[in-house]
């Protein structure tokens, strides 16, 4: 059995920037990654518009995770790549892994886990959409795998449901690859990417986008031949006699991600209904002592500089981990916050400057972020715009506050 | 007044379009109407069993037209071929025919329309080994589910193919109806159905811990059991081709000559074939091949049913199969009924005559929670489309029986369209009006029970039929064993590590939900009948089956397919051949 201090479970930005800090902190790290090369969703993200934040200029996808992978073997960190993990056993000084890979199954143990894991796609059965079963409904990670990736063409003529972003962003990539897309189909009243996605991507090509419509069935035995679109009520419930056919070959959902937290959850980890990833402390620890997380495992990030910097957080964390007696305190966060990372404070650490990042539950004009302790504002940040779709982040130091296990730290988004 | 007469009258009150005739022990039906329903109500109308065979309803439905789904191959690969048996059908029952009849010496071909064996009902169900306690004890539904019933864990162990047997349960809510559940005790028993009794909600609460609160007991039949019907149908045909029995997938009967009640040739889109003796399992088109044969008595309504599939995460909430009791209705229900002495007991007729019975949940054998199906009459045979209403009505229901049941637990949803006749049973038997014929149809709930006793008649009279003409001989080199391919994900380390060194493949994981390694795949590839398609190796194996459905892993698969076959990527299907996934390489491939 190989024994280590710090296992980061996936190789993506996320997992890279856990590894590489981790090492630097001095801790022998150990990277595992299901795929054959390191970088994860990043190697079939080839538009720019990367590290704009981190690194003040505009990378591709495999660019900016070049820049990574780069450090990460400068450091000498070790990597088992197509090693998949299946099982996590907690014993009394750590973690004993069981990875499977073309040698055979391996057991690994370390003394603090970063997961790593990423984010899977929704489905089109999750979005209930209905009708026959053909080929041609790919979700938008699918549809970028086979071009980027693999070279190959699955739409002539397609519509995109869903205005997240890698569905915008395909959307100009399957336009440049000379294929027609009908439109960007979303059922909110508001576009769910990136503003400067909906200019670049569709205004700039000329792709409508109808808000408040979606997609609700398909058709085609073989493969798909039409869709049919359906404008929505307020509960985002189809209108009947709104509905249109649009023939087409190809369906592709941009429907939102869900962090992949099966690995956490078979540790008993608590996980944030509203994040869907685990509930964390300021150093991103989850509810198991010993194991963080980080990336969009722990919540669906917009930008990959931030997936980068919760990688660093954790893996700095996982590196300096010794268990201690712990004093939680849970944030509490209001209506109009949709999430707030971290949930929750260990009031007994050192050091309690932390970054704070969080949504808006919709869009909302002039506004503030205000935090208040038992009732008192204790901090207020003021925006000229909130929008679901643009994360947030804040740095505060909690440390002078002089918390105790029974204040009431609450979130809420005032509008002005 | 005359039976047919009363025939008559009903159905002429019922539609001035529909002319009723009586030809060849058969009650028929023709004409024109613009609703199916009144279609179907006509066809139930006519249901005499005592005075006819069967009900041949050909009344059409104005404006439908059968879209029929054929496959697009021709050749000439079974052309003038003179098989012993000719078995139209590769769902379960005509799969688990094919592996009968390679017990004897024969030549026996199978033919599938479709592209995969199980195309049709035989996959899209939960795959309950069922107790039939609702059945009439004279039906043949009855007959061969008892018997089906009693073969699985057997047939399932010689076959490598998981079974499991943890019982079924009918949820009761009010004690009265621990009177019923002995009545129906006593009725199973008279049946042959052994071990049926009521169970307090404690003791309920030890098999289904899952049990709503408002649940006070109910009758537990540990005879029910739960398969794969899809993996059950592939080692059954498997075993059949090991066996010397050949195999056509895409290959469908377009008609056959007759002369004198004699099936002389039968038409395909591979050939003209000359068949000793025919063997229906066709399905929903059935009744179609038995007409062909000269042999119809009966009719095939199709009905739409759909289940609705959970991750695995939400499989704990059963444990076994469980539904309502039809008597129960539940708190939620309270606001249907109609006030007044008369109201609950309409009700329960109500839900008793339902074809919906109660729906129910089901622990799959795979570990996901499995509810449904519904019951839609459809005019069209091969509509597995879902619709959004049914599906949320199902939804709807279940949350009253799983009570932790969210939306976000649904991962998939599919329809498949049983084949029932008017008279509601299966029609086993042989050819009434051609001799070399042998009808497996009508084949509905409960047929993937009832299949490998429905085999052993047909195989049987088959054998005397060809006995008469030839002579036949047991096939001594018979194996009735079939060891399915490993599945790693289900080993111990220690096992999984041992067969990893001998081949690396079982070492690289392609599916990350389902935990599918590519010499898994590669299996799939190689074995005795390969499916190389996307769908092909899902149903075999269930990449694309888990929470993300493929939408990490297709595009892997894929690769592995057209690698192993030697094809390009673009060549690859999802599963017909013209279920294209992509349109070939970037750059100009989409001009």
């Amino acid at each position: 059995m190989i024994h280590t201090d710090v296992i980061v479970i996936g190789g993506g930005p996320a997992g890279l920037a856990a590894a590489i800090t981790a090492k630097r902190a001095g801790a022998q790290t150990l990277l595992i990654e299901r795929e054959a090369r390191l970088g994860g969703i990043l190697k079939q993200c080839i538009h720019d518009g990367f590290g704009l934040v981190r690194f003040g200029e505009k990378l591709s996808g495999p660019e900016y995770a070049e820049r990574f992978i780069h450090e990460f073997h400068e450091e000498n960190i070790e990597a088992l790549t197509l090693t998949f993990v299946t099982k996590i056993k907690k014993t009394d000084d750590g973690f004993v892994l069981s990875a499977v890979n073309r040698s055979g199954v391996a057991h690994l143990s370390a003394k603090a886990l970063v997961l790593a894991t990423g984010c899977r796609e929704r489905t089109s059965k999750q979005v209930f959409i209905h009708g026959t079963r053909p080929s041609g409904v790919f979700t938008a990670g699918t549809a970028q795998h086979l071009i980027n990736l693999l070279g190959q063409m699955p739409t002539k003529k397609c519509v995109i449901l869903g205005s997240g972003d890698i569905g915008l962003i395909m959307a100009r990539r399957i336009t440049l690859e000379g294929g027609k897309v009908e439109g960007v189909y979303e059922a909110k009243p508001t576009p769910s990417g990136l503003t400067r996605n909906i200019y670049q991507c569709l205004h700039d090509y000329g792709i409508p986008l109808h808000l408040s419509k979606t997609v609700t069935k398909v058709f085609g035995a073989d493969r798909l031949t039409a869709v049919e679109v359906c404008s929505v009520d307020k509960k985002m419930q189809p209108i009947e006699g709104t509905n249109e056919i649009i023939e087409c070959d190809a369906l592709i959902l941009s429907v939102g991600l869900i962090p992949e937290n099966e690995l956490a959850e078979s540790l008993g980890i608590q996980i944030d209904p509203r994040t869907k990833g685990p509930v964390c402390d300021e150093v991103l620890m989850t509810s198991a002592d010993g194991v963080f997380s980080c990336g969009n495992a722990l919540h669906v990030n917009d930008l990959v500089d931030y997936v980068s910097e919760s990688g660093e957080c954790a893996g700095k964390a996982a590196a300096g981990f010794a268990r201690k007696e712990r004093m939680e305190l849970s944030l509490s966060v209001g209506e109009n916050v949709q999430y707030l990372v971290p949930q929750r404070l260990n009031l007994n650490a050192e050091d309690l400057k932390t970054v704070l990042y969080f949504r808006s539950r919709e869009v909302f004009g002039k506004c503030s972020f205000v935090m208040t302790v038992d009732g008192v504002e204790v901090f207020r940040k003021r925006y000229s715009v909130l929008r679901p779709p643009e994360m947030e982040r804040v740095e505060y130091d909690f440390g002078p506050l002089g918390l105790t296990a029974e204040s009431l730290v609450s979130f809420e988004i005032e509008e002005a | 007044m005359s039976k047919f007469q009363n025939i008559c009258k009903k159905i002429a009150e019922l539609s001035p379009n529909i002319r009723v005739s009586e030809a060849r022990g058969c009650i028929v039906l023709q004409g024109e109407v613009g609703n199916w329903e009144t279609a179907v109500k006509a066809g139930q109308l006519a249901v005499d069993k005592k005075r006819y065979l069967g009900v041949i309803n050909d009344i059409s439905l104005k404006g439908f037209v059968q879209n029929q789904r054929l496959p697009t191959e021709q050749d000439k690969s079974l052309d003038d071929e003179r098989p012993d048996v000719l078995i139209i059908g590769g769902g379960i029952t005509g799969c688990a025919i094919a592996r009968d009849m390679s017990k004897y010496k024969l030549n026996t071909v199978l033919v599938e329309k479709g592209p995969d064996v199980a195309s049709g009902a035989s996959r899209a169900n939960g795959g309950v080994i069922h107790v039939g306690i609702n059945f009439s004890k004279h039906s043949q539904k009855h007959y061969y589910n008892i018997r089906g019933n009693r073969m699985y864990a057997g047939l399932s162990q010689t076959l490598d193919v998981p079974f499991e047997q943890k019982g079924q349960f009918l949820l009761c809510c009010k004690g009265w109806e621990r009177l019923v559940v002995e009545l129906l005790r006593l009725h199973g028993r008279s049946m042959g159905i052994p071990g049926v009794r009521w169970l307090d909600r404690e003791e309920l609460l030890k098999h289904e811990p899952c049990a709503p609160d408002y649940v006070v007991g109910g009758m537990y039949m540990p005879i029910g059991g739960i398969t794969s019907p899809m993996e059950m149908t592939v080692a059954l045909v498997e075993n059949a081709v090991k066996n010397g029995v050949r195999i056509f997938l895409n290959t469908a009967v377009s008609g056959m000559e007759t002369e004198n009640g004699h099936i002389v040739s039968v038409d395909t889109n591979r050939g003209r074939l000359y068949p000793r003796l025919v063997v229906n399992a066709a399905g929903v088109y059935a009744d179609k091949i038995a007409e062909m044969a000269g042999d119809r008595t009966f009719t095939i309504h199709p009905r739409r049913g759909t289940d609705i599939i959970t991750d695995k995460k939400a499989g704990y909430m059963v444990k076994t199969s469980m539904e309502k009791s039809p008597f129960s209705i539940l708190p939620y229900q309270k606001a249907q009924v109609t006030s007044g002495p008369f109201g609950s007991a309409k009700a329960i007729l109500a839900a008793l005559h339902s074809n919906t019975k109660g729906i129910g949940l089901i622990h799959s054998i795979h570990g996901n929670m499995l509810f449904g199906p519904n019951a839609v009459e459809t005019p069209d045979r091969e509509d597995t489309s879902t619709y959004r209403d049914e599906v949320d009505q199902i939804i709807e229901i279940q949350c009253h029986v799983a009570t932790d049941l969210k939306a976000s637990d649904v991962i998939a949803y599919f329809t498949g369209v049983r084949a029932p006749t008017y008279e509601e049973d299966f029609v086993v038997r042989k050819g009434v009006f051609t001799d070399n014929i042998l009808e497996a149809a009508g084949i509905q709930s409960p047929g993937v029970t009832a299949a490998p006793a429905v085999a052993a008649d047909i195989s049987k009279w088959a054998v005397e039929y060809l006995a008469e003409k030839m002579t036949v001989e047991k096939n001594d080199s018979f194996d009735p064993v079939r060891h399915a391919p490993p599945r790693l994900a289900q080993m111990s380390d220690e096992d999984r590590d041992a067969l990893i060194c001998k081949n690396p493949d079982y070492g690289t994981i392609v599916c990350r939900c389902e935990e599918v390694s590519k010499g898994e795949i590669l299996d799939a590839l190689n074995s005795p009948v390969c499916v190389p398609t996307l769908d092909g190796i899902k149903r075999r194996l269930r990449p694309g089956m888990g929470r993300c459905q493929g939408g990490f892993c297709a595009p892997l698969v894929a690769q592995i397919i057209a690698e192993h076959q030697g094809t390009s990527l673009s060549s690859v299907k999802k599963n017909s051949a013209e279920s294209i996934v992509t349109y070939g390489e970037t750059k100009g491939a989409a001009q």
